[in-house]
């Protein structure tokens, strides 16, 4: 009797513990029948692990000189089509609500955009190696769940405004000139910047070809969604497969994490070396 | 960093990029003797610019009250605390920095030496800045003289500083100072909302908007500008303490251009806080009323002689004249002359904008009117 309460016991304890996984030193990515990008999906449970150390970007100033996020966890599935990337971090802090000083959550996965041996430098890419780049911020998931954008209210709750051109009503019933008095406030909605504002999805694909060089892609077709847990982040990332990637062809990818509450945006950042990125 | 001249400073400085001055820089005259903080140029540019959804507490253009006002809070105390304390010397018979710049302070990993603001800073602009700090009795009063019975109005707007930290501080060259006119301006496509900008510029006149993720600032109405119309906030400016135009280097410094004559001619006019090293473009008349232990803080080593020059002014007919010319027109004066006692103001090609008197006439009325065989009190 006492043999079978320890073993139902140290059963209990063993499922307590969770499903422990040995890292991989690459990136194993599995083939699945569906991408998904729920980080809670129950396809994720026997991917391969791998556990990237990251360092503070260490190429161009302004960076931090703080290391914070020490690694990431990264598992990767694809369906032949789309690749997917769960990318789990510690961060105690909820940073999804941009202002001064305010800054946000996010994660990248950088690949390079041609599976060469001459491989980009791992920091964005080189002149004539371009990197492609996936991005997810807190404050896109945040909009995505349903949080109101365009609204001041949203970030300030006692906020009062007193008038804004673009609903004066004088105007009312012209849907056009309201349109136009709002972009005449708004230049880089004008232009097409579209940092913040309704969006689709919390992803946005860029180009590299180097630090400070980033722009976005022609469209972007990656997909994604993020969820604040206990201890941190899990973020997936799902984007097209790499043209050429097969069980033959290896090629890399490399991460990079902002913790918003140290203080992290743009170059301040901490980042991964490239990883190898095998098709099993 | 490279090595680039600074005249402010008498001396070279390290800058991020190398030294490359536009066809022509806009600048600007304040003189803040005649600010009465009637807040015009600010609604001014407010209405223009930025009443847009995240703008809510941007202005581009503000007038706080010194010693005690700030917008952002404690704006330029920060910085000042954080360079410590900086020297000028005299040296071969010129004025030279002997401190450091924000670029040459910049600490391991920055670009300068800078501080971001949190959002509470921007939340009370002139709030409390003109009241008593604290109750007063009945029938108290005033006896003596008093070190801090004084105060004055600094109207500000971006410098469009020949070495802009906000430019110097943007990883991704989002920032760029225009060739043909030298004013500074944010590349709305390629801004990502890093806010470098906004922690790197110390007057702190780029701010981020929280609604497209972008930093904006003032844009010097450039649209106007380019039509050779002065800037909202100095058409605007019912106290007339304002002067747009074009500035030369002191080495090529013409006597007929205003904001030559002011700056580099009789020095009357003196760049904020020369000692950050951003050689800002817009210079102040110092207020004569305030002690130069202050503002020799704030406008340089020149600020004595300044005063004495604007003190000066009713025996300087040339110099009453040009500071006549201040709102005079809404088109930017770019050349001035003095003809008897009128200025007139011209355009590059020297063609007549504007004629103002610069000395009205008086008219003594006698009390007893006899017209009316009435007797009036004349107010002084």
């Amino acid at each position: 009797m006492r043999l079978l309460i320890f073993l139902i016991l140290l059963t209990l304890l063993v499922s307590a513990c969770g499903h422990v996984q040995t890292p991989t030193a690459e990136l194993n990515v599995a083939q699945v029948k569906e991408v998904t990008t729920d980080p809670d999906a129950a396809v994720w449970r026997d991917v391969p692990l791998h556990i990237s150390k990251m360092i503070p970007q260490d190429l161009v100033d302004p960076r931090v000189m703080e290391p914070s996020t020490s690694e990431v966890q990264v598992k990767a599935i694809t369906d032949g089509t789309q690749i997917a990337f769960r990318l789990e971090w510690i961060d105690p802090t909820q940073n999804d609500v941009p202002g001064p000083k305010h800054f946000l959550d996010g994660c990248a996965v950088q690949i390079p955009a041609r599976i060469d041996p001459n491989v980009p430098a791992p920091q964005m890419g080189e002149a004539g190696k371009t990197v492609e780049i996936a991005f997810w911020r807190a404050d896109w998931q945040a909009i995505v769940d349903g949080r109101a954008t365009d609204d001041i209210r949203t970030i300030y709750p006692n906020a009062t405004v007193d008038h804004y051109p673009s609903q004066a009503r004088s105007l009312e019933g012209n849907p056009q000139a309201l349109a136009e008095a709002a972009a005449r406030y708004s230049p880089a909605r004008a232009v097409g910047n579209r940092r913040g504002g309704p969006r689709e999805q919390p992803v946005e694909d860029m180009l590299a070809e180097g630090p400070g060089t980033l722009s976005p892609a022609a469209d972007t077709t990656s997909k994604g969604k993020g969820i604040k847990t206990k201890t941190g982040w899990s973020v997936v990332i799902a984007r097209q497969v790499p043209a050429g990637f097969s069980p033959g062809t290896p090629t890399q990818s490399a991460f990079a994490v902002w913790e918003a509450a140290h203080g992290e945006v743009g170059a301040r950042k901490m980042r991964t070396g490239w990883v190898p990125m095998i098709l099993k | 960093m490279a090595r680039v001249n600074n005249w402010q400073l008498g001396r070279e400085m390290s800058y991020w990029y190398p030294e490359s001055r536009p066809e022509k820089q806009f600048a600007a005259v304040f003189d803040t003797n005649k600010c009465i903080a009637c807040q015009t140029c600010t609604l001014a540019c407010k209405t223009t610019w930025t009443s847009g959804k995240g703008q809510e507490y941007m202005l581009w253009n503000n007038v706080e009250t010194k010693p005690y006002g700030f917008y952002p809070l404690a704006w330029d105390l920060n910085l000042l605390e954080m360079l410590d304390g900086q020297q000028w010397s005299e040296r071969d018979g010129k004025t030279v920095y002997e401190g450091s710049t924000i670029f040459e302070s910049a600490p391991a990993g920055e670009r300068v030496l800078g501080w971001r603001p949190s959002d509470e800073d921007y939340a009370y602009p002139n709030v409390g800045e003109d009241d008593c700090s604290g109750g007063v009795d009945g029938g108290a009063s005033l006896e003596g003289t008093h070190d801090m019975a004084w105060f004055y109005y600094l109207a500000r707007i971006c410098n469009h500083c020949t070495y802009p930290a906000c430019l110097a501080s943007c990883p991704r060259g989002s920032i760029y100072k225009r060739p043909e006119d030298g004013i500074v301006l944010v590349d709305q496509g390629r801004c990502r909302g890093y806010q470098e900008c906004v922690r790197g510029c110390p007057y702190k006149k780029v701010f981020f908007n929280p609604i497209t993720s972008t930093s904006e600032k003032c844009i010097a109405c450039f649209p106007k500008i380019e039509q050779g119309l002065a800037p909202q906030c100095f058409e605007n400016c019912i106290g007339k303490i304002r002067m747009a135009g074009f500035l030369n280097t002191p080495d090529k410094a013409q006597a007929d251009n205003p904001l030559d004559y002011l700056v580099h001619i009789k020095k009357v006019a003196l760049p904020l806080f020369p000692q950050f090293g951003l050689e800002p473009n817009v210079y102040y008349i110092p207020p004569i009323h305030v002690p130069t232990t202050f503002t020799r803080q704030m406008f340089g080593p020149g600020v004595d002689k300044a005063v004495e020059v604007y003190r000066n002014a009713p025996n300087d007919p040339d110099l009453t004249s040009l500071l006549g010319l201040f709102g005079s027109t809404a088109q930017i004066t770019r050349r001035w002359k003095r003809v008897g006692d009128k200025a007139i103001g011209m355009d590059e090609h020297g063609k007549e904008l504007v004629s103002v008197p610069f000395r009205e006439p008086v008219h003594i009325r006698p009390a007893y009117d006899k017209l009316y065989q009435i007797t009036r009190t004349n107010c002084p």
